[in-house]
């Protein structure tokens, strides 16, 4: 089972997201701890209303469940597998709210995993959130739409709340992740062909994140340049034989 | 769809007080007015209407939650 500390469900009742959250986490009733964050309301005109929201804390400690592994988290477990306090870290919290009363407001239901991602070359950590949940396709939409959306106002809103340099990174069901790959591999080709026909390629239009990926897996090519072209929102990558 | 826009305005605005979310609706289309004070304007709009267009993205997801064509309007104080 996949270590974590604390959990956010959105679901119609409070019940409902206890359980999801419980099977999500394999975890008694008795080894957490529940936290009613939004109660939910009624909608206006009786239409859909707002979803209840919940987070389950794992207990640290005394409360371990048979069962479990004799280690059972005290703080968020990072992947390094040290402890830290960062479920107690206002803000992962912010950040992770801010997502939570965006999806509950256009109606999502989705489950919430927030930490910290591996540090720039400055030394500063971007904020991971994770969407998990059912259909979700909704929210990324074409060629990343909606999730750029609501990462771009996800980072107004909490950056001006925290007051300081925050970046936060939004992905749905593994979707960057996967696309970053999808992205690396074409660059590569594209790379290749470029060398072998000896002419220019011209990529997709694509988004400043996007782009970014691009150069960077052609940095240290020894054959070929990178450059962007082109106003956004078509603006794109051509890669150059050298 | 109206607490939606009412959230992300009065989170990034400087006066929220000022914001006011107007909804007209005639069948299946829905058209928000926002408001926000005059100096907030930029901040709800953004460089090249970058905000608003986030916001328009997100509405959308939620009017078709509820088979709703939605359209929205900052309107200048």
């Amino acid at each position: 089972m996949e270590k974590r500390a604390t959990l956010e469900v959105i679901a119609p009742t409070v019940e409902e997201a206890v359980n999801q959250g419980l099977s999500e986490l394999g975890l008694p009733p008795d080894a957490v701890e529940i936290e009613v964050l939004d109660s939910g309301a009624r909608g206006l005109f009786g239409l859909g209303g707002r979803q209840v929201r919940v987070r389950l804390t794992v207990k640290g400690g005394e409360a371990e469940s048979a069962g479990e592994s004799p280690a059972a988290p005290e703080g968020v477990v990072s992947e390094a597998g040290e402890v830290s306090a960062e479920a107690d870290d206002a803000l992962l919290r912010l950040a992770e709210q801010t997502v939570a009363e965006l999806l509950d407001r256009m109606k999502i239901r989705a489950r919430l995993e927030t930490r910290y991602g591996e540090a720039d070359d400055d030394g500063r950590r971007p904020v991971l959130v994770d969407i998990h949940g059912d259909d979700l396709g909704v929210l990324i939409g074409r060629r990343a739409e909606i999730l750029n959306a609501l990462q771009y106002i996800v980072n107004l809103i909490v950056g001006k709340k925290a007051e300081s340099w925050v970046q936060i990174v939004i992905d749905v069901e593994g979707y960057r992740m996967r696309r970053d790959r999808q992205l690396r591999q074409m660059a590569r080709r594209m790379a290749e062909q470029a060398v072998r026909t000896g002419r220019r390629q011209v990529l997709e239009p694509m988004a400043a994140n996007e782009r970014r990926i691009i150069h960077l897996e052609l940095r240290d090519h020894p054959q070929v340049l990178t450059q962007s072209i082109g106003e956004e929102p078509a603006r794109k990558v051509t890669i150059v034989p050298k | 769809m109206k607490d939606l826009i009412e959230y992300i305005a009065k989170s990034l605005v400087e006066h929220p007080e000022e914001v006011s979310v107007q909804e007209f609706r005639r069948g299946d289309r829905v058209t928000f007015e926002l408001r926000v004070a005059k100096e907030d304007m930029g901040r709800v709009i953004g460089k090249g209407g970058r905000v608003a267009n986030a916001i328009r993205a997100l509405l959308r997801v939620a009017a078709e939650r509820e088979g709703m064509h939605v359209t929205l309007d900052v309107i200048e104080p």
